[in-house]
């Protein structure tokens, strides 16, 4: 199954999230988003990548997508 | 501690004084004498500490005997002798008041600030409270702020417009549902806008990050209706995160981060979340590598909980994060609001600090132009005025900033684990005649 997920990028590969992110696409990751500053991928994969992408040299963890949800505009609390 | 509400009486002093120079005031000693204050040891000519038990100094003061060369602190009255610390830029003196005077006087002329107190006699702390100079605690008077029509309560609450300080200079990201670009209440503002929802533009089709981002850093003096942004001098930068139906993810909301650090935001407010309560790793290590390029997160902590229900909730995603600082919201009257989540234990869950989140009047998109709600999401952006205010003031960033938030912010009745260290609170304003530029809030000159 397809999941929408962040790639952690390790500290000792901050200056190189590009490369990560390349080697991420080589093994099936389609990549959304290169975050430099803060040393991330966004992305989706199938479940059957998520070995070999963490495996990857300078990943590391990766995490499954949670989505946020604030109430309505007419709601009193938000 | 020194009380300036209390008369000196009330102190055991030994009739010397502390004079604080400023941290950049290189020639203190020299001051001194000028004004008549004799035979001023210096820390500088010494090796050991002044102090040392049994081992005075040579000099001028080490003469005296006894355990220490500041001898008089013994006992009132005693004071002899005096020596200014280095390190510290502070100086015990031995002076009568017309030195004082002199001394006082020369410093306005020479624009070198400096404060004057009395030393007093610090004691081991042993016995029941009650004891001379000492006062039970006290419970602090009721407060119910108003809105008024030239300040909302917020505002008054978190003592904004006295601080002085805008945020000038400042940039401030809210990342929510974007910004209504038309309002008229921002005209001639800095704002810079980006959309990180496919297939929407930054324009806030939803009302929520236009409210949040006028508690930020809305006008304190808009053309019609009260003011109610806190750091009404900052620049802008609102990322759309969220869409216009309110709801967002990760990809989004961490690309918002990205985008805020990398355009040099010292204050991320975070006006969002989910009830989860497992802490979930991308926002560790997003909270952990802004504040390392000096960016803090604020997140509000959630309105899951039912007080009046018996439910407190839990602070939930990201604000549960250790490295994000988590916003509770209290009401005019400075109690945590009923929605208001309460501290999760484990490491992050706490609630960090509070700011106004109940009926909060603040900007919405036109033509509606105004609207009053509740919430965490409208405390959080109360904080991060304040953070602004604060970076403005002392220049700090990243960790320290967040330190300086949460020693600035006034206690409160209510538990930590709702509050934290309480209600968030602007700078005082500067004062160029005292050391360092900040007075404490009960500060007066001797």
């Amino acid at each position: 199954m397809d999941q929408h997920i962040i790639v952690t990028v390790d500290e000792d590969h901050a200056e190189d999230v590009e490369g990560v992110a390349a080697r991420l696409r080589g093994l099936g990751m389609q990549v959304e988003s290169v975050l430099g500053s803060l040393g991330m991928v966004s992305g989706s994969a199938d479940d059957s990548c998520r070995p070999a992408l963490e495996a990857v040299d300078g990943v590391a963890s990766i995490d499954i997508q949670q989505d946020v949800q604030i109430a309505p505009p007419d709601s009193s609390v938000q | 501690m020194f009380d300036p509400d209390q008369p000196l009486t009330d102190h055991v002093t030994t009739g010397r004084f502390i004079v604080v120079f400023a941290s950049e005031d290189t020639d203190a000693p020299e001051l001194l004498g000028s004004c008549g204050v004799r035979d001023v040891a210096d820390s500088r000519d010494f090796d050991g500490p002044l102090l040392e038990s049994g081992g005075p100094p040579a000099g001028p003061a080490g003469s005296r005997s006894g355990p220490s060369v500041l001898g008089g602190a013994a006992g009132a009255g005693e004071g002899s002798g005096s020596v200014y610390f280095a390190e510290l830029g502070i100086a015990v003196v031995d002076a009568d008041p017309e030195q004082l005077g002199t001394l006082r006087t020369r410093s306005i002329e020479q624009r070198r600030p400096l404060s004057v107190s009395p030393e007093l006699v610090h004691r081991v702390l042993t016995g029941p409270p009650g004891g001379r100079g000492r006062r039970a605690a006290e419970t602090p008077p009721s407060v119910d702020f108003a809105d008024t029509a030239e300040l909302t309560w917020g505002l008054q609450a978190v003592q904004a417009v006295q601080s002085g300080y805008t945020g000038a200079g400042i940039r401030v990201a809210v990342l929510d549902t974007g910004f209504d670009s038309a309002h008229p209440d921002y005209a001639g503002r800095a704002v810079t806008v980006q959309s990180f929802i496919a297939g929407e533009d930054a324009q806030d089709g939803h009302g929520h990050g236009t409210h949040c981002i006028g508690s930020a850093c809305g006008p304190r003096d808009p053309e019609t209706g009260p003011g109610y942004g806190v750091a009404s001098g900052a620049e802008i930068f609102a990322g759309k995160v969220l869409g216009n139906a309110g709801s967002g993810s990760d990809a989004g909301i961490l690309a918002g981060i990205d985008w805020a650090v990398h355009n040099g935001c010292a204050v991320i407010s975070m006006s969002l979340g989910a009830d989860v309560a497992q802490v979930h790793p991308p926002y560790v290590a997003a909270g952990k590598r802004s504040l390392a390029k000096g960016s803090l997160i604020i997140a509000a902590a959630g309105n899951n909980a039912n007080r009046r229900g018996g439910d407190p909730g839990f602070v939930g995603v990201p604000a549960n994060s250790p490295f994000i600082m988590s916003v509770g919201a209290l009401d005019s009257s400075l109690g945590v609001a009923n929605f208001s989540a309460r501290t999760l234990q484990g490491r992050g869950g706490q609630v960090d600090i509070a700011g106004p989140g109940v009926n909060v009047y603040s900007s919405w998109p036109m033509p509606k132009r105004y609207n009053t709600i509740s919430g965490t999401s409208m405390a959080t952006p109360h904080v991060s005025g304040v953070a602004a205010l604060l970076a403005e003031a002392t220049g700090l960033r990243g960790r320290e900033l967040w330190a300086e938030l949460v020693q600035e912010a006034q206690r409160l009745e209510a538990a930590s684990v709702d509050v934290g260290s309480g209600l968030t609170l602007a700078p005082p304003p500067a004062d160029p005649s005292v050391p360092d530029g900040s007075a404490p809030r009960s500060y007066q000159p001797l």
